[in-house]
Protein backbone atom coordinates (compact mmCIF):
# COMPACT_ATOMS: atom_id res chain seq x y z
CA UNK A 1 0.00 0.00 0.00
CA UNK A 2 1.38 3.47 -1.02
CA UNK A 3 2.07 5.40 2.01
CA UNK A 4 0.28 9.05 1.39
CA UNK A 5 3.80 11.02 0.53
CA UNK A 6 4.34 8.83 -2.10
CA UNK A 7 0.14 8.82 -3.23
CA UNK A 8 0.91 12.50 -3.54
CA UNK A 9 3.81 12.39 -5.63
CA UNK A 10 2.60 9.97 -7.78
CA UNK A 11 -0.46 12.14 -8.64
CA UNK A 12 1.71 14.96 -8.60
CA UNK A 13 3.48 13.24 -11.42
CA UNK A 14 0.21 12.53 -12.70
CA UNK A 15 -1.26 16.18 -12.91
CA UNK A 16 2.31 17.62 -14.24
CA UNK A 17 1.74 15.03 -17.35
CA UNK A 18 4.28 12.65 -16.77
CA UNK A 19 3.71 8.90 -16.64
CA UNK A 20 2.30 8.24 -13.47
CA UNK A 21 1.60 4.48 -12.45
CA UNK A 22 -1.65 4.83 -10.46
CA UNK A 23 -3.71 2.55 -11.73
CA UNK A 24 -3.53 0.01 -8.67
CA UNK A 25 -4.10 3.04 -6.45
CA UNK A 26 -7.30 4.25 -7.89
CA UNK A 27 -10.54 2.31 -8.00
CA UNK A 28 -12.02 1.73 -11.43
CA UNK A 29 -15.44 1.38 -11.30
CA UNK A 30 -16.24 1.76 -14.76
CA UNK A 31 -13.42 4.76 -15.38
CA UNK A 32 -9.66 3.74 -15.54
CA UNK A 33 -7.26 5.68 -13.54
CA UNK A 34 -5.99 7.75 -16.04
CA UNK A 35 -9.84 9.35 -16.87
CA UNK A 36 -10.49 10.30 -13.46
CA UNK A 37 -6.82 11.75 -13.12
CA UNK A 38 -7.40 13.58 -16.64
CA UNK A 39 -10.53 15.21 -14.84
CA UNK A 40 -7.99 16.75 -12.43
CA UNK A 41 -5.63 17.54 -14.94
CA UNK A 42 -8.00 19.67 -16.55
CA UNK A 43 -9.47 21.73 -13.75
CA UNK A 44 -6.10 22.37 -12.49
CA UNK A 45 -5.01 24.08 -15.74
CA UNK A 46 -8.39 25.45 -16.49
CA UNK A 47 -8.32 27.62 -12.41
CA UNK A 48 -4.39 28.28 -13.63
CA UNK A 49 -5.64 29.74 -16.76
CA UNK A 50 -9.09 31.53 -15.48
CA UNK A 51 -6.54 33.63 -12.91
CA UNK A 52 -4.11 34.21 -15.33
CA UNK A 53 -6.96 35.64 -17.87
CA UNK A 54 -8.96 37.34 -14.89
CA UNK A 55 -5.31 39.42 -14.60
CA UNK A 56 -5.00 39.45 -18.23
CA UNK A 57 -7.97 40.34 -19.50
CA UNK A 58 -6.82 43.03 -22.53
CA UNK A 59 -3.68 40.37 -23.76
CA UNK A 60 -6.45 37.42 -23.29
CA UNK A 61 -9.24 39.45 -25.95
CA UNK A 62 -6.03 40.91 -28.36
CA UNK A 63 -4.79 37.43 -28.39
CA UNK A 64 -8.07 35.11 -28.74
CA UNK A 65 -8.41 32.42 -26.50
CA UNK A 66 -6.33 29.50 -28.11
CA UNK A 67 -3.64 31.73 -28.39
CA UNK A 68 -4.13 32.68 -24.97
CA UNK A 69 -4.29 29.24 -23.44
CA UNK A 70 -1.04 28.13 -25.60
CA UNK A 71 0.74 31.08 -23.85
CA UNK A 72 -0.56 30.15 -20.54
CA UNK A 73 0.88 26.52 -21.02
CA UNK A 74 4.00 27.75 -21.62
CA UNK A 75 4.20 30.21 -18.87
CA UNK A 76 2.87 27.35 -16.50
CA UNK A 77 5.72 24.96 -17.59
CA UNK A 78 8.19 27.60 -16.76
CA UNK A 79 6.33 29.27 -13.64
CA UNK A 80 3.62 26.93 -11.99
CA UNK A 81 1.51 27.71 -9.03
CA UNK A 82 3.81 28.23 -5.56
CA UNK A 83 0.62 29.33 -3.31
CA UNK A 84 -2.63 28.32 -2.31
CA UNK A 85 -3.85 32.34 -3.26
CA UNK A 86 -4.34 32.68 -7.30
CA UNK A 87 -3.77 36.04 -7.05
CA UNK A 88 0.17 36.17 -7.43
CA UNK A 89 0.13 33.64 -10.51
CA UNK A 90 0.57 36.29 -12.95
CA UNK A 91 3.43 38.42 -11.80
CA UNK A 92 6.23 36.30 -14.45
CA UNK A 93 4.27 36.80 -17.30
CA UNK A 94 4.95 39.81 -18.79
CA UNK A 95 8.96 38.82 -18.13
CA UNK A 96 8.06 35.07 -19.90
CA UNK A 97 6.35 36.74 -22.73
CA UNK A 98 9.69 39.30 -22.74
CA UNK A 99 11.52 36.17 -23.35
CA UNK A 100 9.64 33.88 -25.61
CA UNK A 101 7.43 36.18 -28.04
CA UNK A 102 10.23 38.75 -28.58
CA UNK A 103 11.18 37.17 -32.04
CA UNK A 104 7.67 36.54 -32.66
CA UNK A 105 6.01 39.87 -34.22
CA UNK A 106 4.32 39.79 -30.96
CA UNK A 107 6.87 41.67 -28.50
CA UNK A 108 4.33 44.06 -27.51
CA UNK A 109 2.13 41.59 -25.55
CA UNK A 110 5.35 41.87 -22.75
CA UNK A 111 4.93 45.10 -22.37
CA UNK A 112 1.22 45.11 -22.49
CA UNK A 113 1.55 42.17 -19.61
CA UNK A 114 3.63 44.84 -17.63
CA UNK A 115 0.48 47.45 -18.18
CA UNK A 116 -2.11 44.45 -16.55
CA UNK A 117 0.29 43.51 -13.94
CA UNK A 118 0.86 47.13 -12.58
CA UNK A 119 -3.06 47.43 -12.86
CA UNK A 120 -3.44 43.92 -10.52
CA UNK A 121 -1.26 45.62 -8.00
CA UNK A 122 -2.56 48.92 -7.86
CA UNK A 123 -6.35 47.50 -7.74
CA UNK A 124 -5.35 45.79 -4.18
CA UNK A 125 -2.53 48.00 -3.12
CA UNK A 126 -3.66 49.88 0.90
CA UNK A 127 -5.50 53.08 0.38
CA UNK A 128 -3.93 55.71 2.23
CA UNK A 129 -5.56 59.11 3.57
CA UNK A 130 -4.90 62.12 1.03
CA UNK A 131 -3.49 65.37 1.96
CA UNK A 132 -4.38 68.26 -0.21
CA UNK A 133 -1.75 71.18 -1.80
CA UNK A 134 -2.01 73.30 0.53
CA UNK A 135 0.33 71.21 2.33
CA UNK A 136 2.49 73.48 0.39
CA UNK A 137 1.41 76.54 1.01
CA UNK A 138 3.79 79.21 2.01
CA UNK A 139 6.87 77.44 1.41
CA UNK A 140 9.88 78.89 -0.01
CA UNK A 141 11.29 77.81 -3.54
CA UNK A 142 14.28 76.57 -1.26
CA UNK A 143 11.79 74.68 1.28
CA UNK A 144 10.14 73.59 -1.98
CA UNK A 145 13.02 72.06 -3.22
CA UNK A 146 13.79 70.18 -0.35
CA UNK A 147 10.64 68.74 0.38
CA UNK A 148 9.52 65.16 0.01
CA UNK A 149 6.18 63.56 -0.96
CA UNK A 150 4.80 60.41 -0.15
CA UNK A 151 2.34 58.85 -2.48
CA UNK A 152 -0.17 56.27 -2.79
CA UNK A 153 0.66 53.09 -2.00
CA UNK A 154 -1.18 51.58 -5.40
CA UNK A 155 0.95 54.40 -7.73
CA UNK A 156 2.64 52.41 -10.57
CA UNK A 157 4.68 53.40 -13.12
CA UNK A 158 5.13 51.68 -16.87
CA UNK A 159 6.95 53.25 -20.21
CA UNK A 160 6.56 50.92 -23.18
CA UNK A 161 8.13 51.35 -26.40
CA UNK A 162 5.11 50.28 -28.40
CA UNK A 163 1.32 52.27 -27.67
CA UNK A 164 0.01 49.95 -24.52
CA UNK A 165 -2.30 52.32 -22.70
CA UNK A 166 -3.88 52.86 -26.51
CA UNK A 167 -4.30 48.99 -26.88
CA UNK A 168 -5.65 48.89 -23.06
CA UNK A 169 -8.34 51.35 -23.64
CA UNK A 170 -9.39 49.92 -27.15
CA UNK A 171 -10.58 47.02 -25.17
CA UNK A 172 -12.16 47.17 -22.40
CA UNK A 173 -15.08 45.69 -21.54
CA UNK A 174 -17.48 48.40 -22.74
CA UNK A 175 -14.50 49.39 -25.76
CA UNK A 176 -14.93 48.09 -29.63
CA UNK A 177 -11.68 46.02 -29.29
CA UNK A 178 -10.39 48.70 -32.61
CA UNK A 179 -6.83 47.73 -33.83
CA UNK A 180 -4.50 50.07 -32.84
CA UNK A 181 -1.67 51.21 -34.89
CA UNK A 182 1.24 49.49 -32.92
CA UNK A 183 4.23 51.69 -34.91
CA UNK A 184 3.19 54.91 -33.13
CA UNK A 185 5.66 54.49 -30.00
CA UNK A 186 5.62 54.15 -26.65
CA UNK A 187 3.66 55.53 -23.90
CA UNK A 188 4.66 56.33 -20.40
CA UNK A 189 1.66 55.25 -18.20
CA UNK A 190 1.01 56.20 -14.15
CA UNK A 191 -1.18 53.37 -12.58
CA UNK A 192 -3.22 53.83 -9.26
CA UNK A 193 -6.33 52.82 -8.18
CA UNK A 194 -8.65 54.90 -5.93
CA UNK A 195 -12.56 54.38 -4.40
CA UNK A 196 -13.86 54.24 -8.26
CA UNK A 197 -11.48 52.07 -9.59
CA UNK A 198 -8.18 51.85 -11.80
CA UNK A 199 -7.08 55.24 -12.93
CA UNK A 200 -4.66 55.17 -15.98
CA UNK A 201 -2.88 58.30 -17.16
CA UNK A 202 -0.46 58.98 -19.93
CA UNK A 203 2.16 61.21 -19.08
CA UNK A 204 5.11 62.60 -20.22
CA UNK A 205 8.70 60.14 -19.95
CA UNK A 206 10.12 62.69 -17.60
CA UNK A 207 7.26 63.13 -15.70
CA UNK A 208 6.62 59.27 -15.09
CA UNK A 209 10.62 59.41 -14.16
CA UNK A 210 10.17 62.35 -11.77
CA UNK A 211 7.28 60.46 -10.10
CA UNK A 212 9.15 57.57 -9.40
CA UNK A 213 12.31 59.66 -8.10
CA UNK A 214 9.50 60.71 -5.48
CA UNK A 215 8.62 57.12 -4.88
CA UNK A 216 12.37 56.42 -3.96
CA UNK A 217 12.27 59.21 -1.58
CA UNK A 218 13.79 61.91 -3.39
CA UNK A 219 12.83 65.33 -2.60
CA UNK A 220 11.57 67.77 -5.40
CA UNK A 221 14.43 69.48 -6.22
CA UNK A 222 16.35 66.47 -6.54
CA UNK A 223 13.17 64.30 -8.13
CA UNK A 224 13.31 67.57 -11.27
CA UNK A 225 17.01 67.29 -11.58
CA UNK A 226 17.25 63.57 -12.37
CA UNK A 227 14.46 63.39 -13.96
CA UNK A 228 15.18 66.05 -16.54
CA UNK A 229 11.00 67.11 -15.89
CA UNK A 230 10.95 70.86 -17.64
CA UNK A 231 9.62 72.83 -14.88
CA UNK A 232 7.32 74.79 -16.94
CA UNK A 233 5.32 70.79 -16.43
CA UNK A 234 6.02 70.90 -12.67
CA UNK A 235 2.74 72.38 -11.84
CA UNK A 236 0.54 70.72 -14.17
CA UNK A 237 2.24 67.42 -12.88
CA UNK A 238 2.11 68.34 -9.06
CA UNK A 239 -1.87 69.37 -9.71
CA UNK A 240 -2.71 65.68 -10.84
CA UNK A 241 -1.03 63.90 -8.21
CA UNK A 242 -2.93 66.48 -5.55
CA UNK A 243 -6.52 66.00 -7.77
CA UNK A 244 -5.81 62.46 -8.09
CA UNK A 245 -5.52 61.61 -4.27
CA UNK A 246 -2.20 60.52 -5.13
CA UNK A 247 -0.24 61.91 -2.30
CA UNK A 248 -0.28 61.10 1.10
CA UNK A 249 2.38 62.64 2.63
CA UNK A 250 4.49 65.62 2.95
CA UNK A 251 7.68 65.64 4.58
CA UNK A 252 10.62 68.51 4.80
CA UNK A 253 12.52 71.31 6.33
CA UNK A 254 9.18 73.42 7.12
CA UNK A 255 7.61 70.81 8.61
CA UNK A 256 10.51 69.56 11.14
CA UNK A 257 10.57 66.34 9.31
CA UNK A 258 6.50 64.98 10.37
CA UNK A 259 4.20 63.96 7.90
CA UNK A 260 1.48 65.95 7.49
CA UNK B 1 -37.55 34.96 5.04
CA UNK B 2 -37.51 34.99 8.79
CA UNK B 3 -33.69 36.80 9.52
CA UNK B 4 -33.21 40.13 9.33
CA UNK B 5 -30.02 41.25 6.96
CA UNK B 6 -29.02 43.92 9.95
CA UNK B 7 -30.16 42.46 13.18
CA UNK B 8 -26.60 40.43 14.19
CA UNK B 9 -24.09 40.93 11.58
CA UNK B 10 -21.55 40.84 14.31
CA UNK B 11 -22.46 38.01 16.05
CA UNK B 12 -22.51 34.01 14.94
CA UNK B 13 -24.27 32.80 12.15
CA UNK B 14 -27.55 32.44 12.12
CA UNK B 15 -28.94 29.21 11.88
CA UNK B 16 -30.71 30.50 8.54
CA UNK B 17 -29.80 30.62 4.91
CA UNK B 18 -26.70 32.44 3.56
CA UNK B 19 -25.56 33.58 0.31
CA UNK B 20 -21.85 33.19 -1.33
CA UNK B 21 -20.97 36.57 -1.76
CA UNK B 22 -18.51 37.01 -5.29
CA UNK B 23 -16.75 40.43 -6.63
CA UNK B 24 -19.95 40.05 -9.18
CA UNK B 25 -22.58 41.05 -6.56
CA UNK B 26 -20.44 43.29 -4.19
CA UNK B 27 -22.23 46.61 -5.51
CA UNK B 28 -25.65 44.97 -5.29
CA UNK B 29 -25.25 43.40 -1.93
CA UNK B 30 -24.67 46.48 -0.64
CA UNK B 31 -27.23 48.43 -2.81
CA UNK B 32 -30.39 46.08 -1.53
CA UNK B 33 -29.62 44.67 1.21
CA UNK B 34 -31.46 41.52 0.63
CA UNK B 35 -32.79 39.30 3.34
CA UNK B 36 -30.26 36.93 3.58
CA UNK B 37 -29.28 35.23 7.06
CA UNK B 38 -25.10 35.46 6.38
CA UNK B 39 -22.51 36.04 3.63
CA UNK B 40 -19.44 33.94 3.07
CA UNK B 41 -16.58 34.73 0.78
CA UNK B 42 -13.09 33.08 0.27
CA UNK B 43 -10.80 34.02 2.19
CA UNK B 44 -8.10 34.09 -0.46
CA UNK B 45 -10.01 37.17 -2.22
CA UNK B 46 -9.48 39.21 0.48
CA UNK B 47 -5.77 38.79 1.36
CA UNK B 48 -5.11 41.89 0.11
CA UNK B 49 -3.62 45.24 1.69
CA UNK B 50 -6.57 47.10 0.36
CA UNK B 51 -8.70 48.24 -3.28
CA UNK B 52 -12.68 48.05 -3.66
CA UNK B 53 -13.15 44.47 -3.12
CA UNK B 54 -11.85 44.80 0.52
CA UNK B 55 -13.98 48.09 0.90
CA UNK B 56 -17.07 46.45 -0.61
CA UNK B 57 -16.40 43.49 2.05
CA UNK B 58 -16.32 45.79 4.85
CA UNK B 59 -19.53 47.13 4.07
CA UNK B 60 -20.97 44.20 3.31
CA UNK B 61 -19.62 42.81 6.76
CA UNK B 62 -21.94 46.29 8.53
CA UNK B 63 -24.77 44.66 7.26
CA UNK B 64 -23.93 40.56 7.36
CA UNK B 65 -22.63 38.01 9.72
CA UNK B 66 -19.44 36.27 7.91
CA UNK B 67 -18.02 33.21 7.13
CA UNK B 68 -14.56 33.15 5.74
CA UNK B 69 -14.26 29.86 3.40
CA UNK B 70 -10.42 29.04 2.56
CA UNK B 71 -9.60 27.49 -0.60
CA UNK B 72 -6.09 27.02 -0.53
CA UNK B 73 -4.34 25.98 2.22
CA UNK B 74 -3.98 22.30 0.97
CA UNK B 75 -4.02 20.95 4.63
CA UNK B 76 -3.31 17.06 4.05
CA UNK B 77 -0.52 17.85 2.04
CA UNK B 78 2.80 16.26 2.68
CA UNK B 79 4.32 19.72 1.53
CA UNK B 80 4.46 22.20 4.89
CA UNK B 81 2.02 24.17 5.93
CA UNK B 82 2.65 27.40 3.79
CA UNK B 83 3.20 29.57 6.68
CA UNK B 84 2.91 33.09 4.47
CA UNK B 85 -0.71 31.63 3.64
CA UNK B 86 -1.95 30.84 7.19
CA UNK B 87 -0.55 34.51 8.15
CA UNK B 88 -2.67 35.97 5.62
CA UNK B 89 -5.63 33.98 6.57
CA UNK B 90 -5.02 35.35 10.45
CA UNK B 91 -4.79 38.87 8.68
CA UNK B 92 -8.40 38.41 6.89
CA UNK B 93 -9.69 37.35 10.55
CA UNK B 94 -8.61 39.65 12.40
CA UNK B 95 -9.62 42.43 9.80
CA UNK B 96 -13.54 40.96 9.13
CA UNK B 97 -14.04 39.01 12.54
CA UNK B 98 -15.62 36.06 10.88
CA UNK B 99 -18.18 33.94 12.98
CA UNK B 100 -16.84 30.85 11.24
CA UNK B 101 -13.41 29.80 9.93
CA UNK B 102 -13.71 26.64 7.49
CA UNK B 103 -10.91 25.08 5.21
CA UNK B 104 -11.38 21.53 2.84
CA UNK B 105 -9.88 18.25 3.58
CA UNK B 106 -8.43 17.79 1.32
CA UNK B 107 -3.81 18.36 -0.23
CA UNK B 108 -3.11 20.67 -2.71
CA UNK B 109 0.64 20.99 -3.45
CA UNK B 110 3.47 19.07 -3.80
CA UNK B 111 7.27 19.62 -3.64
CA UNK B 112 6.23 23.35 -4.06
CA UNK B 113 3.98 23.26 -6.80
CA UNK B 114 0.52 24.34 -5.86
CA UNK B 115 -2.20 22.43 -7.91
CA UNK B 116 -4.87 25.09 -6.77
CA UNK B 117 -7.25 22.32 -6.73
CA UNK B 118 -8.89 20.06 -3.92
CA UNK B 119 -7.35 16.67 -4.14
CA UNK B 120 -8.62 13.98 -2.70
CA UNK B 121 -6.99 11.99 0.56
CA UNK B 122 -6.85 8.41 1.03
CA UNK B 123 -9.31 7.51 3.93
CA UNK B 124 -6.41 6.08 6.24
CA UNK B 125 -5.43 6.01 9.68
CA UNK B 126 -2.28 7.58 8.22
CA UNK B 127 -3.71 9.97 6.28
CA UNK B 128 -6.29 11.04 9.76
CA UNK B 129 -3.47 11.63 11.78
CA UNK B 130 -1.72 13.49 8.94
CA UNK B 131 -4.88 15.84 8.21
CA UNK B 132 -5.94 15.91 11.94
CA UNK B 133 -2.31 17.11 13.28
CA UNK B 134 -2.12 19.71 10.30
CA UNK B 135 -6.07 21.03 11.27
CA UNK B 136 -4.69 21.19 15.21
CA UNK B 137 -1.63 23.05 14.51
CA UNK B 138 -3.39 25.11 12.34
CA UNK B 139 -6.52 25.90 15.51
CA UNK B 140 -3.81 26.55 17.65
CA UNK B 141 -2.08 29.26 15.25
CA UNK B 142 -5.54 30.92 14.55
CA UNK B 143 -6.39 30.27 18.24
CA UNK B 144 -9.49 29.16 17.18
CA UNK B 145 -11.61 25.94 15.72
CA UNK B 146 -12.05 25.66 11.86
CA UNK B 147 -14.35 23.93 9.95
CA UNK B 148 -13.44 21.06 7.60
CA UNK B 149 -15.40 20.47 4.26
CA UNK B 150 -16.24 16.80 2.74
CA UNK B 151 -14.58 16.71 -0.95
CA UNK B 152 -16.29 16.30 -4.62
CA UNK B 153 -14.34 13.26 -5.78
CA UNK B 154 -13.51 12.31 -8.94
CA UNK B 155 -11.87 9.58 -8.27
CA UNK B 156 -11.20 6.99 -4.65
CA UNK B 157 -8.10 5.24 -3.38
CA UNK B 158 -7.81 1.52 -3.42
CA UNK B 159 -5.69 2.25 -0.17
CA UNK B 160 -8.70 3.22 1.86
CA UNK B 161 -9.41 1.29 4.82
CA UNK B 162 -12.16 3.89 6.15
CA UNK B 163 -15.57 5.07 4.94
CA UNK B 164 -15.62 9.18 4.15
CA UNK B 165 -17.25 9.53 7.16
CA UNK B 166 -15.47 7.42 9.44
CA UNK B 167 -12.60 9.58 8.27
CA UNK B 168 -13.96 13.03 9.17
CA UNK B 169 -15.14 11.48 12.38
CA UNK B 170 -12.01 10.00 13.27
CA UNK B 171 -10.28 13.71 11.95
CA UNK B 172 -12.93 15.63 14.16
CA UNK B 173 -11.84 13.36 17.52
CA UNK B 174 -8.35 13.84 16.85
CA UNK B 175 -8.32 17.40 16.33
CA UNK B 176 -11.04 19.10 17.61
CA UNK B 177 -12.78 20.79 14.53
CA UNK B 178 -15.73 21.25 13.42
CA UNK B 179 -17.38 20.21 9.80
CA UNK B 180 -18.37 21.80 6.92
CA UNK B 181 -20.95 19.53 5.67
CA UNK B 182 -21.22 20.13 1.39
CA UNK B 183 -24.28 17.92 0.56
CA UNK B 184 -23.99 18.71 -3.25
CA UNK B 185 -20.13 17.03 -2.38
CA UNK B 186 -21.82 13.80 -1.06
CA UNK B 187 -24.14 13.73 -4.06
CA UNK B 188 -21.44 14.04 -6.42
CA UNK B 189 -19.34 11.60 -4.58
CA UNK B 190 -22.48 8.63 -4.36
CA UNK B 191 -22.66 9.13 -8.75
CA UNK B 192 -18.39 9.52 -8.92
CA UNK B 193 -17.19 7.35 -6.53
CA UNK B 194 -20.25 5.03 -5.36
CA UNK B 195 -20.59 6.46 -2.08
CA UNK B 196 -23.49 5.93 0.30
CA UNK B 197 -24.61 9.58 0.65
CA UNK B 198 -27.57 8.89 2.99
CA UNK B 199 -25.15 6.60 5.05
CA UNK B 200 -21.98 9.20 4.71
CA UNK B 201 -24.59 12.22 6.29
CA UNK B 202 -25.63 9.61 8.77
CA UNK B 203 -22.39 8.69 10.09
CA UNK B 204 -21.01 11.96 10.67
CA UNK B 205 -20.74 13.17 14.30
CA UNK B 206 -23.73 15.35 14.32
CA UNK B 207 -22.91 17.72 16.99
CA UNK B 208 -20.16 18.71 14.86
CA UNK B 209 -21.58 19.86 11.93
CA UNK B 210 -22.13 23.72 12.01
CA UNK B 211 -22.66 24.28 8.42
CA UNK B 212 -24.04 22.90 5.29
CA UNK B 213 -23.17 23.86 1.73
CA UNK B 214 -25.64 23.31 -1.43
CA UNK B 215 -24.83 24.33 -5.01
CA UNK B 216 -25.37 23.08 -8.40
CA UNK B 217 -23.31 20.38 -10.52
CA UNK B 218 -22.98 19.40 -14.29
CA UNK B 219 -23.46 15.70 -15.50
CA UNK B 220 -21.18 15.02 -17.63
CA UNK B 221 -20.49 11.58 -19.96
CA UNK B 222 -16.51 10.60 -19.93
CA UNK B 223 -16.51 7.13 -22.17
CA UNK B 224 -19.31 4.69 -20.43
CA UNK B 225 -19.34 6.63 -17.02
CA UNK B 226 -21.44 9.44 -16.12
CA UNK B 227 -19.75 11.74 -13.87
CA UNK B 228 -20.86 14.80 -12.22
CA UNK B 229 -18.51 18.00 -11.76
CA UNK B 230 -19.00 20.05 -9.04
CA UNK B 231 -18.82 23.35 -11.21
CA UNK B 232 -21.30 25.31 -8.84
CA UNK B 233 -22.65 27.05 -12.04
CA UNK B 234 -26.29 26.23 -11.63
CA UNK B 235 -29.27 25.93 -9.37
CA UNK B 236 -29.34 23.10 -6.59
CA UNK B 237 -30.66 19.98 -8.16
CA UNK B 238 -33.54 18.13 -6.68
CA UNK B 239 -31.57 15.24 -5.99
CA UNK B 240 -29.56 17.67 -3.75
CA UNK B 241 -32.70 18.81 -2.26
CA UNK B 242 -34.01 15.62 -1.12
CA UNK B 243 -30.47 14.87 0.27
CA UNK B 244 -30.24 18.32 2.30
CA UNK B 245 -33.54 17.64 3.20
CA UNK B 246 -32.23 14.38 4.74
CA UNK B 247 -29.68 15.95 6.60
CA UNK B 248 -31.63 18.67 7.99
CA UNK B 249 -33.77 16.31 9.66
CA UNK B 250 -31.73 14.03 11.06
CA UNK B 251 -28.79 17.69 12.01
CA UNK B 252 -31.80 20.05 12.73
CA UNK B 253 -31.35 23.76 11.64
CA UNK B 254 -27.73 24.06 10.22
CA UNK B 255 -26.55 27.65 9.13
CA UNK B 256 -26.81 26.56 5.09
CA UNK B 257 -24.86 28.47 2.06
CA UNK B 258 -25.89 28.87 -1.19
CA UNK B 259 -22.45 28.61 -3.35
CA UNK B 260 -22.38 29.82 -7.05
CA UNK B 261 -19.01 30.37 -8.23
CA UNK B 262 -19.04 29.81 -12.66
CA UNK B 263 -21.96 31.32 -14.68
CA UNK B 264 -22.73 33.56 -12.15
CA UNK B 265 -26.29 34.49 -11.97
CA UNK B 266 -28.14 37.81 -10.87
CA UNK B 267 -27.81 38.36 -7.22
CA UNK B 268 -31.83 37.60 -7.19
CA UNK B 269 -31.03 34.06 -7.97
CA UNK B 270 -28.76 33.25 -5.26
CA UNK B 271 -31.44 35.15 -2.93
CA UNK B 272 -34.39 32.65 -4.31
CA UNK B 273 -32.12 29.95 -3.77
CA UNK B 274 -31.56 30.81 -0.07
CA UNK B 275 -35.17 31.75 0.58
CA UNK B 276 -35.76 27.75 -0.58
CA UNK B 277 -33.45 26.91 1.83
CA UNK B 278 -34.85 29.07 4.05
CA UNK B 279 -38.14 27.15 4.04
CA UNK B 280 -36.53 24.05 4.76
CA UNK B 281 -34.87 25.07 7.75
CA UNK B 282 -38.45 26.74 8.89
CA UNK B 283 -40.05 23.37 8.54
CA UNK B 284 -37.48 21.57 10.59
CA UNK B 285 -37.95 24.17 13.60
CA UNK B 286 -41.33 23.87 13.03
CA UNK B 287 -41.17 20.38 13.94
CA UNK B 288 -38.97 20.86 16.59
CA UNK B 289 -41.26 23.13 17.98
Amino acid sequence: MASLPELQARFAAALRGNASPMEPDVVGDGLEAAGRLDIYRNNSRAVFEGALERTYPVLRRRVGEDYFRQLAHGYRQRFPSRSGDLHGVGEHFARHLAGTEAESGYAWLAELAELEWACECAFVAAREQPVGPQALAGLTPDELALTRLRLQPSLRGVSSSFPVLDVWRANQPDADGHAVDLARGGQCVLVSCGVDGLELVEVSAAALAFTQQLQAGAPLGSAVDESGLDLAELPGLLGMLFSGSLVTGVTGPAMEGAPK
Amino acid sequence: MSSSPTANSSGPVPAGAGIGLRSAHHEALVRERPAVGWIEVHTENYFHDGGPHLTALERAREAYPLSLHGVGMGLGSVDPIDRSHLARVARAIERFEPALVSEHACWGSHDGENFNDLLPLPYTDEAVVHLADRVAEVQDLLGRQILIENLSCYLSYSSSRLTEWEFLAAVVERAGCGLLLDVNNAYVNSVNVGLDAKAFIDGLPAGAVQEIHLAGHTRRQVGERTILLDDHGSRVPEAVWRLYEHAIARLGAVPTLIEWDTNVPDLSVLVDEAARAQRRLDGVRGLAA
